[in-house]
């Protein structure tokens, strides 16, 4: 692969259809040159594509076993997880190119996030949403009487996210799970993955193949997205606020539409966790929290609120996190920033380095990372790009109300406090809006089968057939056999 | 090596040792201050002879046996020239090494031991306590303690002295532990026998005769001998060392 040219599609699609009309994006680095070519699309295009997948879904996908479509998505997953794997070393060489983060750190989340697709997880991650998850198979009975089923749609218009690597295949294996056709719409800053996970899914059985699409457009083209739409039973939307509304515009009320818009997410770390011997891992683990992919994902601390009366005091613990900060920074070095992103952090740095109360520690030559210090709690979401608020606390219950104003963007709460206080305080973080509550360290790793967004993931996805028992009784009668 | 504008203390640097890393901080183009309990003439010069090189110094007098005035120093320091990279903890109370009117270990009174412990390491602490926050607030800073070879090799036993300086060395390293994470070294050099310094003028011809003779290189160190290795601490070059102990004395002890 080193220092050749190398041509891929930036795009999957259903192996009878032809298309015609292409353009191209080179990139180059070190490693040599990719050619990513990119369709030119038309709302016919759009209109087959959704056609043979639905097809192809209903003939093939539709009719496999559930343990069927696990253990092929398994095959794809133990494809990438060996390191020699040619999709995944073409991952690892381009994806650090096309977004700009740390190959190494590509290298170890790609592989870690990957791992949770095993089959084990995802029968764990089936049996986490249904009792019975042959529910998805055929008619199973219900306890009080009377037998249901579970139909995915027939298809799924994916709008994926493009700020983390890998996400995109989250959302078509619990496609896959549901048994649904799908069609995905790349972002800009990461077409790739999705798409060499869909050929790993061909060469492991190239009819279940046929019931995907992966496809890039600029996002909010409504000659594409129009029929897009039209064709899916269900829409799944990934983005910010602003596009996540756009999109729900485009689709009729009678559509399922999940979507999975901006969300802010924070530390809490109780005085227990301040003594001397335990507090560096602390630092250490939430330092890697902020950093792993620059803090783009949703799951990432943005803010740290730290309770006084430990044997490290809230000041010493930002000193300490500005350490880490920047050794995961030597490590794992902060991509390129665009220049808006680099002067938000500047603006930000000078905001507070201009307010006596608050200290700034931050990179002395760039803006590769930044901590800024506060004495008293409040709620201020950062810039991003590797910038964390540490807050300091007379007591973490303190912070609740400062909470209540963005209800509706808080999402995971990595905390470390001891077990007598875990239960309260996740109590109050859930009234706070807060649909995750896990381990500093953790947070950029959410489990398989979590609820997304304080959501269920598959179950929102299927509507249920119950045949009745009074329909079941009723049949009996018509038994020619019966006495 | 780049010790440009690095606040560099040192301690006791009117004389001997401390001036003459005073002053090769000052040709690094560190800015040096050059604190001294007494000797404000001699502090002054050492000042002149940075200046007249082109360098950047100050002298400032603090007893670094008293918490408060060592406190008000750094505090000084920093509001003046707003922060402290560098401190050497240099100063030492004062002690005449004559091995023939040295005490015996059956002589040595607890107040002995007292006084140079109180010296030795309380004024090392003093001044790293009072530099602490500043440089946890800096996200870094170097530390380096002057030891003596005689904590390993004990050639002439100056009990009282000896003793406190393998307490400065012990006081050393459990700093390094827990300075480490701010991103702050600490670091002590242990030199032989340096002559000529105003400690040394009693420590006479034969012993220093005798300990040339032991030594690889051949000779007893001269102050100037001294300073590489605190430079060094003090450099980028040894950004990742710290809790370590650099022998200076020709090659006279080796661990």
């Amino acid at each position: 692969m080193r220092n050749e040219q190398q041509e891929i599609e930036a795009y999957f699609i259903p192996d009878t259809i032809q298309l015609t009309s292409f353009t191209t994006r080179e990139l180059e680095s070190k490693q040599g040159k990719l050619i990513l070519k990119y369709p030119v699309l038309s709302g016919e295009d759009i209109q087959c594509i959704t056609e043979t997948i639905k097809a192809n879904q209903k003939n093939y996908l539709d009719k496999l076993q559930t343990t069927e479509v696990i253990d092929l998505v398994d095959a794809a997953v133990q494809k990438w997880l060996d390191p020699d794997y040619h999709w995944r070393q073409l991952a690892e060489t381009w994806l650090p190119v096309i977004t700009g983060y740390d190959a190494e750190m590509i290298r170890l989340e790609l592989k870690r996030f990957l791992r949770t697709f095993r089959k084990k997880e995802l029968l764990r991650f089936l049996v986490e949403e249904f009792d019975d998850p042959a529910v998805l198979d055929d008619f199973r009975p219900r306890k009080k009487g009377g037998l249901s089923k579970a139909y995915g749609p027939d298809l799924i218009l994916h709008f994926f996210s493009g700020n983390v690597p890998g996400l995109p295949v989250w959302n078509l294996v619990m496609g896959l799970l549901v048994k649904s056709g799908q069609l995905g719409k790349t972002s800009s800053s990461e077409p790739l993955l999705p798409v060499l996970f869909a050929k790993s899914l061909e060469e492991v059985d190239p009819e279940l193949a046929k019931t995907l699409a992966v496809l890039p457009w600029k996002g909010g083209e409504d000659q594409l997205e129009h029929p897009a739409i039209q064709a899916a039973e269900a829409v799944v939307a990934y983005g910010s606020s602003e596009s996540v509304e756009n999109i729900r515009k485009g689709v009729p009320a009678h559509k399922r539409f999940l979507s999975y818009g901006h969300k802010i997410s924070f530390a809490m770390v109780g005085k227990e966790a301040l003594t001397l011997d335990l507090c560096r891992e602390s630092v250490h683990s939430l330092a890697e929290d902020v950093s792993v992919y620059d803090q783009q994902g949703c799951v990432s601390p943005q803010i740290i609120y730290v309770e006084q009366g430990g044997s490290v005091s809230p000041r010493e613990f930002a000193q300490l996190l500005a350490n880490e900060m920047d050794h995961y920074n030597r490590k794992k070095p902060r991509g390129p920033l665009l220049e808006s992103e680099a002067l938000a952090i500047q603006s930000f740095r000078s905001q507070h380095e201009f307010q006596i109360e608050s200290s700034v520690y931050g990179h002395p030559d760039d803006t590769s990372w930044t901590v800024v210090y506060h004495p008293e709690p409040d709620f201020e979401p950062s810039p991003l790009n590797r910038t964390v608020h540490v807050f300091s606390c007379t007591h973490l219950e303190q912070v609740y109300p400062k909470l209540s104003s963005y209800r509706q963007y808080l999402q995971t709460a990595g905390v470390a406090v001891g077990p007598d206080r875990l239960f309260k305080l996740s109590e109050d973080l859930g009234k706070a809006g807060v649909s995750r509550v896990c381990a500093v360290g953790k947070m950029a790793q959410a489990p398989s089968g979590w609820h997304h967004d304080g959501q269920f993931n598959l179950l929102n996805l299927i509507r249920w057939t119950d045949i009745e028992t009074s329909a079941e009784q009723h049949a009996e009668q018509y038994d020619e056999d019966s006495e | 090596m780049d010790l440009k504008g690095k606040i560099t203390l040192v301690t006791g640097a009117s004389r001997g040792i401390g001036a003459e890393i005073a002053k090769a901080f000052g040709e690094e183009g560190a800015f040096v201050i050059v604190n001294y309990l007494q000797n404000e003439a001699k502090a002054a010069t050492v000042v002149d002879h940075i200046e007249n090189q082109g360098g950047e110094s100050t002298a400032m007098q603090a007893d670094v046996t008293d918490e408060q005035s060592v406190q008000d120093m750094v505090a000084k320091i920093v509001d003046s020239f707003g922060a402290i990279d560098v401190i050497v903890n240099n100063a030492l109370p004062s002690y005449t090494f004559n091995p023939k009117k040295r005490k015996a270990a059956w002589d040595m009174k607890w107040e002995d031991y007292q006084k140079q412990i109180e010296g030795s390491i309380g004024g090392a602490f003093n001044v790293c306590k009072a530099v602490m926050p500043y440089m946890k607030e800096q996200n870094g800073g170097r530390m380096i303690n002057l030891l003596t070879n005689l904590i390993d090799l004990p050639l002439v036993p100056y009990h009282d002295y000896t003793t406190a300086k393998a307490g400065l060395l012990g006081y050393s390293r459990n700093l390094a532990v827990d300075l480490g994470p701010f991103g702050i070294t600490v670091n002590c050099v242990a030199p032989g026998l340096t002559y000529p310094t105003d400690s040394s003028l009693e420590t006479k011809e034969d012993v220093r005769e005798e300990i040339a003779r032991l030594t690889p290189m051949g000779k007893v160190a001269s102050p100037e001998d001294i300073t590489g290795s605190v430079l060094f601490f003090a450099s980028d070059w040894a950004s990742f060392i710290t809790g370590q102990c650099i022998h200076v004395d020709g090659g006279l002890v080796m661990k």
